[in-house]
């Protein structure tokens, strides 16, 4: 019989293997979900929320809209106004590179954070944490990057870790929640998802048996949280400012992100993919508690409704992966590959799971580093958005409207942030129906859209060369300045009185019109 | 256990007056309500705009007694081999069309469509849920379903998918000789639509499924000697269903569909549902509460995930295969509904602090004189609701102002007086229409609904001209385009209307014509008519709502 003494050392040896077997794992994973996570400027919306930052840092919150010659039918919700200011400042510091890099960095710091958001009563192993991680960055990739979601994501996963300590009998993680939501309530709407989450564990979760009150000091927070997202620029407004947002169909109609998904596309493959994942193991496993069961069929249905959500879904299954999935791998399939005796947890040899690790880190470098420099990333500015015919509208037409399609109305508000030329940008619920009347009546060429053109004073367009704008504005007789073949884009301008409308056809790229 | 099968233990049954008995109680009252309201929202007029090519395909077929080798229907794709996988269902059509017209052919598909909720009714039963229980499940299915039903080809495809499905559950659940009428239904299926590959596909996913499920031992797998029969019946099927004009290439047919880029992003009812659509809310709410019982039940056959896993895929990829998810999930759904009702009422016992045992108090039933004559009036009642709903359905005619303000009717009675065989670059869903109505003419489309034999070349090529592109003029004029004819208010009409090298020539409530300006005179173009007051064309134009929708 072993010496107690000795018991307890080697049990101590074999708690400290095991955490380090868990932290190979996890580290493993946040790699691979940091390849994916860092992006380049793809979300068109970060030129204008760029813009903006760079006007608060010198003139402070705008109370109207700054770069539209539209007249916006609401006051400008100046909600965002501490991501669009850090925003700013990283670009002054470090570049498009470095946004791309914290950005990805959030996201991993919430996928990571969304893993370990179990309770500590619950085993799960180092693989099936990787797993889990893996799983929510391959399906984060589509929505992740640099975009104002990134920060809801970490918040969501913030929140949720917070709850799982709380649920472990920690409840003074919770007193730091409501500086989380002065934070998050200026920096993008999503922290509403994370009161309901909150309200949602209040309701559902049962308080830590050892800490009489627990729920209540939750509801506290919760409470204090609540009241401390009112500490910004929008005061108390912000809540009917959000809810707006969700409920009109007017921004449904306008923006891809409020609309349901595709499920043509890939990514909205892994999101059904994940959820009939998560069904299953959730069946085969015991089931879940209800406040993941409720809080996940919710956070599907906001999916479904609005595929903007599935950043905060694929986070908040993290955990649910992890510790339904090992719990069904080790009621149904293990006994199967190993028989009843259950195989020894093996742990990872320290030595190679180090070489591993650094090769791992190698290889991200490899991966990552071409696409932070600043070479990369005005390669990738100039092919996806209109740089050179933005460069040559301000040579050749300064101070002139510009009509372009709504994504790309935040780059030239980037590019020319004074001077209201710019048609309109994705920001509907501040534009308004009858701006988006304006602009859909061009955009989807309605009945009226020569007479929204003569209206409005526009002469002049930068838009895709394959747009039915480029057409439509040719078959009305105006003429290409320049065609830009690395973004694939014209300068069209109206022409002048007496010439003759040409015929129907336009060719691209149009002969004899200049590279802009 | 369920009440049925609890009143069948406890209550000796007693023949022809037990069952009287039975469906005049009111859980009887109320299956039999469900079964003609069922019938409601199937029957509908004819919106499928595929349906007026199938007819015109059926009449050519019988014509010429044979298939038609190549497409007659349009200038662009002429030389197209046209794999008639819908034959023998659009032979039907000219059948009936020619026996009772519209109406014939409105009742007979709408009567399919029920007769397949029956077999997915059927297949419910087999599991012995309550009435109020089948009932519901039934009723909010049907609602689910409903942005698909109408009398269309494929519903042809969704009851014999139902009946494939009611078939192989009732001999994995009590076996006997009766799965092999499968094979002579896929013969036929087979002549009808290419969707019977979804059959055999739901045949070999559930003998799969039972395989894993006897592996990970999961609940009420079928005894393994019924899949044995199970697989045989398979591959006759699959050997019968190549007794078909196109031969065994049949097989692959489909597959060409469901991989084709451009069907896939062009063509509307292949969509993904949009959950902003009032009409597609029901089917969303149905498929969120089923994984929420299947969560909370933990009890699901093998077979069962696997095809709700299948269809659920299927319906999410395209709205127009909710009606499989409808035929393959129901009998789940409700299995699901009938688990979870007594843990639901215990819980809500529990909530109203009522006792575990309830009091059994003793049903009275009322006299069967009373009931049946309370069921004559119910059935009545709704009887008439259904015929009332039914006729005006029947009664419409090709030329009537319903289909006036959906096809362009009017368009083509103007064109039908040219005195040349026109080419006609027309809308997508609009195609079938004008096939039908001036073909006899010799007039030619530039493209109608069957996707497959247009090819995702030509598919893409439209898709430029209807998204205006700025290669949309090179388009039509390289297609040797005589008339375009559109619907107004769509990008491509406001766009023409206002190119100096195009001359509107035509209007009407719905459609707007166009002819290329320098060959206006060499057209010989029938004078606009002058509608008569009263007339059709003349009520179109004034009560056609809203023009302009793309890709119907």
């Amino acid at each position: 019989m072993k010496r107690p003494d000795l018991l307890l050392i080697a049990g101590a040896d074999q708690e400290r293997r095991a955490t380090a077997t868990r932290f190979a794992w996890i580290a493993a994973a946040a790699i691979v979900v940091l390849v994916l996570t860092v992006q380049p400027f793809s979300d068109a919306n970060v030129w204008w929320h760029l813009a903006l930052g760079r006007l608060i840092t010198t003139s402070g919150i705008p109370a109207h809209e700054p770069f539209s010659f539209l007249p916006a039918a609401h006051a400008w919700v100046g909600q965002q106004w501490l991501y669009e200011v850090t925003l700013a400042g990283l670009v002054g510091a470090g570049g498009a590179g470095l946004v791309s890099l914290v950005m990805g960095l959030a996201a991993v710091a919430a996928v990571v954070l969304a893993a370990l958001a179990i309770p500590r009563s619950v085993r799960v192993t180092g693989p099936w944490l990787a797993v889990s991680m893996v799983i929510t960055g391959v399906v984060l990739h589509s929505v992740v990057g640099v975009t104002s979601a990134v920060i809801s994501v970490l918040g969501v996963a913030v929140v949720l870790f917070v709850i799982s300590r709380w649920r472990d009998g920690r409840t003074s993680a919770v007193w730091g929640l409501p500086a989380l939501f002065l934070l998050w309530a200026n920096m993008d709407a999503g922290f509403a998802a994370g009161l309901l989450i909150l309200l949602a564990a209040v309701l559902l979760i049962p308080g830590a048996p050892s800490h009489a009150g627990s729920r209540r000091q939750l509801a506290l927070a919760l409470g204090i949280s609540a009241i401390a997202a009112l500490a910004n620029p929008v005061g108390p407004g912000i809540y009917a400012s959000v809810l707006s947002g969700v409920f009109d169909p007017g921004v449904a109609q306008s923006l891809a992100g409020f609309g349901s998904p595709n499920f043509h596309e890939w990514w909205a493959r892994l999101f059904e993919g994940e959820v009939l994942l998560v069904i299953v193991l959730w069946t085969v496993s015991g089931g879940p508690d209800r406040f993941s069961a409720i809080t996940g069929f919710g956070l599907l249905i906001a999916t479904l409704f609005a595929q903007e959500n599935l950043g905060l879904f694929a986070v908040f299954v993290t955990p649910q992966l992890a510790v339904h999935g090992s719990r069904a791998w080790t009621l149904h399939v293990a006994p199967r590959l190993h028989g009843p005796e259950q195989a020894a947890t093996r742990h990872l040899h320290p030595v190679a799971t180090g070489i591993a690790l650094l090769a791992m880190t190698a290889a991200m470098a490899v991966a990552l580093v071409p696409r932070l420099s600043a070479s990369a990333a005005a390669t990738y500015q100039a092919s996806t958005y209109p740089e050179a015919p933005a460069t040559y509208a301000g040579h050749n037409f300064p101070g002139q409207r510009l009509y372009t399609i709504d994504t790309w109305g935040g780059y030239l508000a980037y590019r020319f942030p004074s001077g209201r030329i710019v048609f309109l940008y994705d920001e509907p619920a501040v534009f308004g129906s009858n701006a988006l009347q304006l602009y859909d009546a061009i955009d989807l060429l309605d009945p009226n859209w020569v007479h929204v053109l003569t209206t409005e004073n526009i002469h002049h367009a930068i838009i895709p060369a394959d747009a039915r704008e480029a057409a439509a504005l040719h078959v009305l007789g105006w003429t290409v300045n320049c065609y830009d073949p690395t973004s694939r884009s014209l300068v069209m301008s109206s022409s002048p009185g007496g010439i003759a409308p040409p015929g129907s056809g336009l060719v691209i790229p149009p002969p004899g019109a200049p590279d802009c | 256990m369920s009440s049925v099968a609890a009143e069948a233990v406890h209550e000796p049954r007693s023949g022809f007056r037990e069952r009287l008995d039975s469906w005049t109680a009111p859980s009887g009252l109320f299956i039999a309500a469900v079964l003609v309201i069922m019938a409601l929202p199937v029957t509908r007029t004819i919106q499928d705009p595929d349906f007026w090519w199938h007819l015109r395909a059926g009449q050519l077929i019988i014509q010429h007694a044979g298939l038609l080798g190549n497409d007659p229907f349009t200038y662009t794709v002429a030389n197209h081999h046209w794999t008639m996988h819908e034959w023998l269902n659009e032979v039907l059509f000219a059948v009936e069309f020619a026996v009772g017209g519209l109406g014939l052919i409105v009742l007979v598909l709408c009567t399919v469509t029920w007769l397949g909720l029956l077999a997915i009714m059927q297949k419910a039963r087999l599991r012995n849920p309550t009435r109020g229980v089948l009932g519901m499940g039934m009723l909010i299915a049907v609602i689910a379903g409903f942005p698909i039903w109408g009398p269309r080809v494929q519903m042809i495809t969704f009851a014999f998918a139902a009946l494939t499905l009611l078939l192989v559950e009732r001999h994995l659940v009590k076996g006997g000789k009766a799965i092999w009428a499968l094979v002579p239904m896929f013969l036929v299926w087979s002549n009808f639509h290419s969707g019977f590959v979804i059959g055999l596909g739901f045949i070999a996913i559930i003998l799969v499924a039972e395989l894993i499920g006897a592996w990970l031992h999961m609940p009420d797998s079928a005894p393994r000697e019924r899949l044995r029969p199970l697989l045989l019946v398979l591959i006759a099927s699959v050997a019968v269903s190549m007794i078909n004009p196109n031969g065994p290439t049949i097989l692959l047919y489909a597959l060409g569909t469901q991989t084709s880029g451009a069907q896939q992003s062009l063509i509307e009812e292949w969509f993904s549902p949009s959950f902003h659509d009032w009409e597609v809310l029901v089917y969303g709410a149905m498929l969120l509460s089923m994984a929420m019982l299947v969560v909370f039940n933990r009890h699901i056959r093998a077979r069962d995930v696997a095809l709700v896993l299948v269809t659920t895929a299927l319906s999410l990829q395209s709205a127009r295969h909710i009606a499989l998810f409808v035929a393959a999930s129901t009998p789940v759904y409700i299995d699901q509904l009938a688990l979870a009702t007594p843990r639901i009422r215990a819980a809500l016992r529990r909530l109203r602090r009522a006792p575990a045992t309830a009091r059994t108090r003793a049903r009275v039933q009322p006299p069967l004189l009373f009931r049946l004559t309370a069921c004559a009036l119910l059935m009545a009642g709704l009887g008439g609701v259904y015929v009332a709903w039914l006729v005006p359905k029947m009664q419409l005619q090709p030329y009537s102002l319903t289909y006036a303000q959906e096809f362009p009717v009017c368009a083509a009675q103007w064109l039908a007086g040219a005195p040349e065989p026109l080419k006609i670059f027309n809308q997508y869903g609009e195609g079938g229409y004008l096939s039908y109505t001036l073909s006899p003419h010799g007039d030619k489309v530039f493209i109608f609904g069957d996707a497959a034999l247009m090819g995702d070349p030509l598919l893409y090529s439209y898709a430029n001209v209807e998204t205006v592109t700025p290669s949309w003029d090179s388009i039509i004029r390289a297609s040797g385009t005589d008339i375009v004819l559109y619907d107004i208010k769509t990008p491509l009409a406001d766009v023409m209307d206002h190119a100096a090298d195009w001359t509107k020539v035509y209007q009407d409530g719905l459609s707007v014509a166009f002819v290329s300006t320098d060959r206006l005179s060499t057209l010989h173009l029938p004078p606009v008519p002058d509608w008569a007051p009263g007339s059709v064309c003349a009520k179109q134009a004034k009560a056609t709502p809203n023009a302009g929708a793309q890709n119907r």
